[in-house]
């Protein structure tokens, strides 16, 4: 608040009131213009799909796998696919991720959603090129250096492959997920994606339910992690796309759902609104199961702090956020990365934060 | 005063918020259907909700629980949310 008397914003805060008005805080040029920047895409509405059962790798702690998601039979047929799509737009979905177990072995289908809701992302390993008439954000997933890479997921030479695949491709934005045990390698992996130009992001690795391994965080990897990821946006400032807000948000003690309250239908019984109302996750046979229903399924919520789920959980609290002028400033700046990582031809602002930002009604970092 | 508004009075003073921040058209604060249901018909989500929100708590000092959007289906039912939780001034 004290940054905004010294701008002269000309806001009084009175003890007992609410110390800020909304329109006072949007009316500080530097907030207004992310603000108006960011609004624009608040049109995105998203549902997931799993593409096919079949993966080219097999990694240690993979969500897909867990539950009964790979159970289900696949649907490989492009009629019914683009029928689906078809009516996902009439229900109003504007936003499609395309996901487990891996959507690149599966190029006619996605081709197909690509012709029906030309917004989306799909989340994929890279080791197989996804040809670039599918205009889709890509996510490609590491998870630490060739060596880890090789143990927990059985692929040799995997972030070359994946650069190869992806070099100068502005769809790609390879993410990194923090285990408790690669938060060492990140810096020889951001050091090779900077040379090659390519965009960087942070996931953390949530726990399938039942899994209890050694990638799950505690408080120590927690804390390593939240300074390490500072240490790499402040030396890859133009290649690692993530905010200090993220980083609070993601390295917390407290998961996602106990920070923000998670709207995905999993965890959110209203369906009038919002994500509870519109949100589905469909598996290769084309159904979808309400009561299981987020972006990464079979997760454990209490430990989710994955960064697909941030990218709803954070930016739909928008109106715990619209208290205060730092919070704000913060939250803008998280809905900034979200829109520049999922979304093809956002470019991502300054922060305006350089400062970790507690979460509302928490401090920065819990015990 | 708030306490003093009349429930017409507020629909029309919702139905200008709502205007300006969804940017809506071909629509004024007097001809916005007091009753038109915001979520199916005018398309409204949980985002723009929560703009109204903030805007609403800065116009008429009131503080909407993220718990009740779903009952501020029209603008009627947003008035009459208004108009019960506002701050009653001496």
């Amino acid at each position: 608040m004290a940054e905004f008397d010294r701008q002269g914003a000309g806001v009084r805060e009175t003890p007992g009131v609410q110390a800020w008005k909304f329109s006072d805080i949007i009316a500080v040029p530097e907030i207004r213009e992310k603000w108006e920047k960011v609004r624009k895409h608040f049109f995105l509405r998203e549902s997931t799909y799993d593409m096919t059962r079949r993966c080219n790798i097999d990694c240690e702690g993979c969500y897909y796998y867990q539950g009964d998601k790979a159970a289900v039979p696949e649907n490989r047929n492009p009629d019914q696919w683009r029928q689906l799509m078809r009516h996902e737009k009439d229900r109003g979905i504007t936003y499609v991720v395309l996901a487990g177990a891996e959507p690149s072995l599966v190029p006619e289908l996605c081709r197909v959603c690509f012709e029906e809701i030309p917004l989306g992302c799909i989340a994929t390993n890279g080791i197989k090129r996804i040809d670039s008439t599918v205009d889709y954000q890509i996510h490609i997933s590491v998870w630490g250096n060739d060596e880890t890479s090789r143990r927990l997921r059985g692929a040799k030479n995997m972030l070359k492959r994946q650069i190869d695949n992806y070099l100068n491709d502005s769809r790609a934005v390879f993410v990194y997920t923090f285990t408790r045990d690669n938060i060492d390698e990140v810096d020889e992996v951001a050091d090779l994606l900077a040379k090659n130009n390519c965009r960087l992001t942070f996931n953390m690795f949530s726990a399938p339910v039942g899994y209890s391994g050694g990638l799950c965080h505690d408080t120590a990897s927690l804390k390593k992690t939240r300074e390490t990821m500072q240490r790499i946006c402040n030396q890859y400032p133009d290649h690692a796309c993530f905010s200090r807000y993220n980083i609070v948000a993601h390295t917390h003690m407290l998961g996602l759902h106990e920070l923000f309250s998670c709207p995905y239908p999993r965890a959110n019984p209203s369906t009038d609104i919002g994500l509870g109302r519109s949100f589905r996750q469909y598996r290769t046979d084309l159904s979808w199961d309400r009561s299981a229903a987020c972006c990464v399924p079979d997760t454990d919520c209490s430990d989710c702090r994955h960064y697909a789920a941030g990218s709803a959980v954070v930016t739909s609290r928008m109106f715990r956020h619209g208290k205060d002028p730092d919070l704000f400033k913060a939250w803008l700046d998280y809905v900034d990365v979200y829109l520049a990582v999922w979304v093809r031809g956002y470019e991502k602002s300054p922060d305006l934060c350089a400062d970790l930002i507690a979460p509302p009604g928490h401090d920065v970092f819990e015990k | 005063m708030q306490q003093e508004l009349t429930t017409e009075e507020t629909i029309e003073g919702v139905a200008k918020i709502i205007i300006d921040e969804l940017k809506l058209e071909d629509v004024t604060p007097q001809t916005f259907d007091p009753d038109l249901d915001l979520i199916d018909e005018v398309g409204v989500d949980s985002m723009d909700l929560a703009t109204v929100a903030l805007v609403l708590q800065d116009e008429y000092g009131v503080s909407i629980d993220e718990d009740d959007y779903p009952k501020l289906k029209s603008l009627r039912l947003i008035a009459e949310y208004v108009l019960a939780h506002a701050p009653v001034k001496s």
